[in-house]
């Protein structure tokens, strides 16, 4: 499968703080790649490196296995941050210009403005919009020129639950028609319902990537007490029935591999020498998970 | 270059303040000649209407032109300074243009609006001076005709170097207060530290030399000032009252090398820094 983008080693510092440090990742064509991390942890700075306007103190990235240029960017639609427009000029001169960069054709603006459902407000000034609908604005003028890659830093920024659920069809509908979309976003619940992929960063740095089911899912997890929890925690990690174990304040955590289940543990447990003085299964959340990730 | 042009068209004539700086300094242009030429004015040797005639009027109709090449300066700068504010310089970049496209549009647009004074004041200099001249020639009326094409440069030289600033800031009402600040006191003050030829050499003097006070009003004004206090201690060149000459070739050449530069120079700057 084709690589969209492939990012080694990249590193951004503002001064003497690091804001992304030997960031690698790639997305496979195709792809819905969240970018999952607390505030501050380095995504919009990764995608304004990505997408040229920062420039990197280390590291590279390709786009379409190809370095960066002006034709790359036209083959991308992008969202970086606050919606960025000129406040005097209408939605439809605004779009005009990113039509005009993008070499395509007029008949996208209203396309993109319906799909934004902003038809109505084509002749309105910019700067007379709302904070939700200038996110919208982002939106139609990410979709000018069909770009094969759509890059959406925080998309649902200021919108109110239907324009969230909108937004999120939006999306869906275009990763349907095969586009790759790299999302960039600090609510789990966007990258669960989204995304395939996810790469989470924290403090610049990246601590996990893979697909989504793997790194964040609403799986079951066990919480056991024994004696010589230090011991356990060694023979669970290389047994073949967890996924994941870790301690969780007083508790060992355990994610069970697909095909066995808490009496499966129990039954092990028991057999290994550690009968267990405590067993609560819980259904454990993605916020639970996202941070334990980022503890 | 097409493209480009049609995006800053589309930006800078839909801006409100663009269109009505525009206006002011076509308004301010034609208020000063209409008031001048009010003037009935004369000594031996010069009269105002004079000012108005073929071929003097090559001469003194850029060097008014001249006091508001500063004003669409400004215009560059906020016209620059809003895609900073704004962070549309950003977004284009993303849209899809190199940072050397932002240089080039902002380049076209200087380009357009010098153009533009430059047909403002040939369209007036023609009528001020088919109307006012007597015993019209072809070579009456073309001598110092050249005198409109450097003014057209030093329109591109103020511009340019108000777009650097606008770069160099990123904020208009700090890029216009050091643009006008290094026309005066900063440059004036360090053109005097300098004791030396060098001082000839300084941007905005050789910039602002290209169009000089013309010969005619200058002779007035020293032969005025000898008159009244016998002899001068004074150099008015040296503060910047009169120009202190080089050659008109020469100041050109070394103004059209200052353009480069400040187009240069804002060329690299934009590419360096973060967007």
């Amino acid at each position: 499968m084709e690589t969209v983008l492939k990012i080694n080693n990249l590193s951004k510092n503002y001064g003497n703080i690091r804001a992304i440090q030997d960031v690698s990742f790639e997305v496979k064509k195709g792809e819905v790649y969240g970018i999952l991390g607390p505030n501050g942890s380095g995504k919009t700075t990764t995608l304004a490196v990505i997408m040229g306007v920062l420039n990197a103190n280390g590291g590279n990235y390709e786009w379409f296995e190809k370095p960066f240029s002006k034709l790359s960017r036209r083959r991308i639609g992008a969202l970086i941050e606050t919606p960025n427009f000129y406040p005097y000029l209408t939605l439809w001169e605004n779009l005009k210009i990113v039509a005009k960069i993008k070499d395509a054709p007029e008949e996208d603006i209203n396309h993109a403005l319906g799909v934004a459902n902003l038809l109505k407000r084509k002749h309105t000034n910019f700067g007379h919009l709302s904070l939700g609908m200038k996110q919208r604005m982002s939106l139609a003028s990410v979709l000018i020129g069909n770009p094969e890659v759509l890059v959406l830093d925080e998309p649902t920024n200021g919108l109110d639950p239907e324009g969230f659920a909108e937004v999120r069809n939006i999306i869906l509908s275009q990763a349907n028609e095969g586009k790759t979309i790299i999302i960039a976003s600090h609510i789990l619940d966007e990258v669960e319902k989204v995304c395939s992929h996810v790469a989470i960063l924290k403090s610049g740095e990246l601590i996990a990537n893979g697909r989504v089911g793997e790194l964040l899912s609403s799986e079951e997890t066990v919480f056991i007490q024994s004696e010589r929890m230090d011991e356990l925690i060694g023979i669970l990690n290389d047994s073949e029935l967890t996924s994941k174990v870790y301690m969780a304040e007083d508790d060992i955590a355990v994610v069970m591999n697909s095909n066995y289940k808490s009496t499966d543990l129990s039954k092990f447990c028991f057999e290994k020498g550690f009968p267990l003085s405590k067993i609560v299964v819980k259904k454990q959340s993605l916020e639970d998970q996202f941070l334990q990730l980022v503890k | 270059m097409k493209k480009l042009f049609a995006l800053e068209k589309i930006k800078a004539l839909s801006y409100p303040a663009f269109k009505t700086l525009m206006i002011i300094h076509f308004l301010l242009f034609f208020l000063v000649i209409l008031v001048v030429s009010r003037f009935h004015f004369s000594i031996p040797g010069f009269s105002v209407k004079g000012l108005y005639q073929f071929p003097n009027i090559w001469e003194f109709f850029p060097w008014v032109a001249s006091w508001f090449n500063l004003f669409l300066a400004i215009v560059v700068i906020i016209l620059a300074g809003n895609e900073f504010a704004n962070k549309t310089f950003r977004q284009n970049v993303i849209d899809g243009l190199s940072r050397n496209d932002l240089i080039k549009g902002k380049l076209v647009l200087i380009f357009t609006i010098a153009v533009y004074t430059f047909i403002m004041v040939l369209l007036a200099v023609f009528i001020f001076g088919l109307i006012n001249t007597k015993n019209i020639s072809f070579d009456i009326i073309f001598e110092n005709s050249y005198l409109i094409l450097i003014y057209f440069v030093q329109a591109i030289g103020y511009m340019t170097l108000g777009l650097l600033i606008s770069i160099i800031f990123r904020n208009n009402a700090l890029s216009i207060v050091m643009f006008i600040l290094y026309f005066f006191p900063i440059e004036p003050i360090i053109r005097a530290i300098f004791k030396t030829e060098a001082r000839k050499f300084f941007p905005i003097k050789i910039i602002s030399n290209l169009t000089p006070t013309p010969e005619f009003l200058t002779m007035t004004s020293e032969n005025s000032y000898t008159n009244t206090s016998g002899t001068s201690s004074l150099d008015f060149s040296e503060i910047g009252l009169l120009p202190e000459k080089l050659p008109l070739g020469i100041t050109v050449i070394l103004a059209t090398g200052y353009i480069g530069f400040f187009i240069a120079l804002s060329t690299i700057l934009l590419n360096k820094r973060n967007l």
